[in-house]
């Protein structure tokens, strides 16, 4: 009979990987207990609780309440002030994470480019220090900084070559790019780090091929370096992308939970925060962070297909 | 070959790249004025008291009247020695937490290949996606459902998910040889003693570098304390720098706000200057990681 010998033999085999492997699976498992029950916890469960709770009109602060089916997504879509956060935080997010590419790629050459470690290092500490200092910290030494009479640092420099003063954070039109100016001060020093960290990365003898054909310093920069740092600029945007989405701190600091001047900084994380916290509008407020998290996934999986595209060098 | 072409380099050439290298040196330094300005705008008008109502004009980077007079008023108004301690004690017990459960995990899924580990990396990678923004609402329910809102739980507990911190520790323990903990289990030694008494000490590095990233992070935090504590003595420093001014007026009192501000930067700037090298390398080892 065929079938109970190959049952036994099965059986026999199950119990000696049981035996051989018991020891290191019951370890295995607890030495990650820790970690597994954290990502349950505050990961896996409050991703489905906010699923659920998006489709429920909640009253207070509770986790359930009636089932709505859409309409808080319906309510969310249709309100201008989404919209406007929408806006505000896309228009913040590109123009810094643009600038800010730009700016510390040229740095990062410029640093790479000076002969001797001293001098290098002194310029990476330099510009790192400000991304040690908070978002609140900076919202407040910017709020003066930005001071909209000529009192301000900002006002009193452009004020020297005969320009008005300025209301930074006061004047809708100026007051997300004073964000902007603020939050690329802050981050410059990081995405500096991260380019010199891949500028020291390209193999020398590439520049040596192009030497020898006499390419000069600029045709080298333009046809090795930049083509050779796709996956890093890929990187920084991504991140910067994803960070920029999440703007909270300094526009609830500098312009309160109504994103002043005139809603030119409400941001979809403080729509979500006014609408959970300050108006109990909790199955609202999730709808709107599954809209917000749908759209850093796009843009997400967007930037990482037309990284993975246009690189290179492999 | 490099030897030949140096000595090959026509003068002409060799003075233009000495221009060049002063010329972006210059650069390089003008910038620096611009990152450094802010600091020694803070630092005067903190010390300044005829700031105390409305920064001066012209803005001056040097106190005109000095005085540590705006520290004390700092002091006094906002209680920053409080909340400092209340932040040292949250880093504290973060980093204790994070740091155990990352290299924990990170040491099994390295070193023990058992059933589902692969499973287990992977959710833990992916949930790394996920952003607290949207998780930070049912996780305040969640706190606030068993009463740990307004203590520190709220804090220590979401630290076991270190899903970065474990990927640190598996990457850095993969590099150490497994026969370690071969020799050692034939020794007979159990699998908890392997971890600390043979590979734990040879993690000092990686231990280093979350130590500071989880620093770094806790003392700046924001959203989370602004949900999570209520009570105004168990305020984090940034909460209680941002609820003085939010309560106040954003513009009010520059000298005292730049002083209090000063002192909530003093920590993160000290562990910055003498770990400087260090922090700078472990940004971009977890921004290339990543």
């Amino acid at each position: 009979m065929p079938v109970p010998t190959r049952v036994k033999a099965v059986a026999g085999r199950v119990a000696a990987r049981r035996h051989y492997f018991t020891r290191n699976d019951w370890m295995g498992y607890v030495f990650c207990a820790p970690l597994i029950v954290g990502v349950l916890a505050f990961a896996v469960y409050p991703m489905f609780a906010a699923l659920y709770m998006s489709f429920q009109q909640t009253s207070g602060m509770s986790l359930s309440g009636r089932w709505t089916g859409l309409s808080n997504y319906r309510y969310v879509l249709q309100d201008p002030v989404f919209w406007q956060s929408l806006y505000n935080t896309v228009y913040m997010g590109v123009l810094s994470v643009v600038l800010g590419i730009i700016l510390s790629f040229i740095l990062a050459s410029l640093i790479n480019s000076l002969k001797g470690d001293l001098g290098k290092n002194f310029f990476k500490g330099i510009y790192f220090l400000p991304n040690v200092v908070s978002a609140v910290a900076a919202s407040l030494l910017f709020s003066f900084l930005f001071y909209p009479s000529r009192e301000g640092l900002l006002n009193f420099v452009i004020g020297l070559i005969g320009i008005e003063p300025v209301g930074w954070l006061t004047n809708p039109q100026f007051s997300r790019l004073s964000i902007v100016l603020m939050s690329l001060w802050g981050a410059l020093g990081y995405n500096t780090i991260i380019f010199l960290a891949g500028l020291q990365s390209v193999p020398r003898d590439l520049y040596e091929a192009a030497e020898v054909d006499g390419a000069g310093g600029l045709a080298k920069w333009r046809y090795i370096t930049i083509p050779y740092l796709r996956p890093i600029f890929g990187f920084i945007l991504i991140m910067g992308t994803i960070g920029g989405m999440k703007r909270f701190t300094d526009v609830w600091l500098i312009g309160g939970t109504a994103g002043n001047p005139g809603g030119s900084l409400m941001t979809c994380v403080l729509y979500i925060y006014r609408n959970a916290f300050l108006a109990s509008q909790m199955g609202l407020a999730t709808a709107a962070s599954y809209l917000l998290f749908v759209v850093i996934l796009i843009l997400t999986v967007l930037l990482m297909l037309a990284n993975r595209r246009r690189n290179s060098f492999g | 070959m490099a030897q030949a072409g140096t000595v090959r380099t026509p003068p002409s050439r060799r003075r233009r790249s000495a221009a060049g290298q002063r010329l972006i040196f210059l650069v390089l330094l003008l910038g620096s004025v611009v990152m450094i300005v802010p600091f020694l705008w803070m630092l005067a008008t903190s010390f300044d008291w005829g700031a105390r109502l409305n920064i001066t004009f012209p803005p001056r980077l040097w106190p005109e009247e000095p005085s540590l007079k705006t520290y004390k008023a700092a002091f006094m108004n906002v209680r920053m020695l409080r909340y400092i301690f209340n932040s040292l004690l949250v880093s504290a017990g973060v980093i204790l937490v994070s740091a155990l459960s990352a290299l924990l995990s990170g040491y099994a899924l390295s070193k023990l290949r058992f059933k589902g580990s692969a499973a287990v990396l992977l959710l833990a990678l992916s949930t790394m996606m996920i952003p607290f923004e949207m998780t930070m609402i049912p996780q305040y329910l969640l706190f606030s459902k068993i009463g740990l809102i307004d203590t520190y739980w709220a804090f220590y507990l979401p630290a076991l998910n270190y899903a970065f911190g474990t990927f640190l520790a598996k990457a850095f323990i993969d590099q150490l040889p497994s026969e370690l903990r071969e020799a050692a289990i034939i020794d007979g030694a159990g699998e908890l003693a392997v971890f600390g008494r043979i590979y734990f000490p040879l993690c000092t590095p990686i231990v280093a570098t979350m130590v500071i990233l989880l620093f770094l992070g806790v003392w700046n935090e924001m959203l989370w304390p602004l949900l999570a504590l209520k009570s105004a003595s168990k305020y984090t420093i940034q909460i209680g720098l941002a609820m003085f001014t939010y309560n106040n007026g954003l513009n009010h009192q520059p000298s005292i706000i730049m002083a209090a501000t000063t002192v909530s930067l003093i920590p993160v700037v000290v562990v910055y200057l003498f770990l400087q090298r260090f922090i700078i390398e472990s940004i971009a080892l977890s921004g290339i990681k990543q």
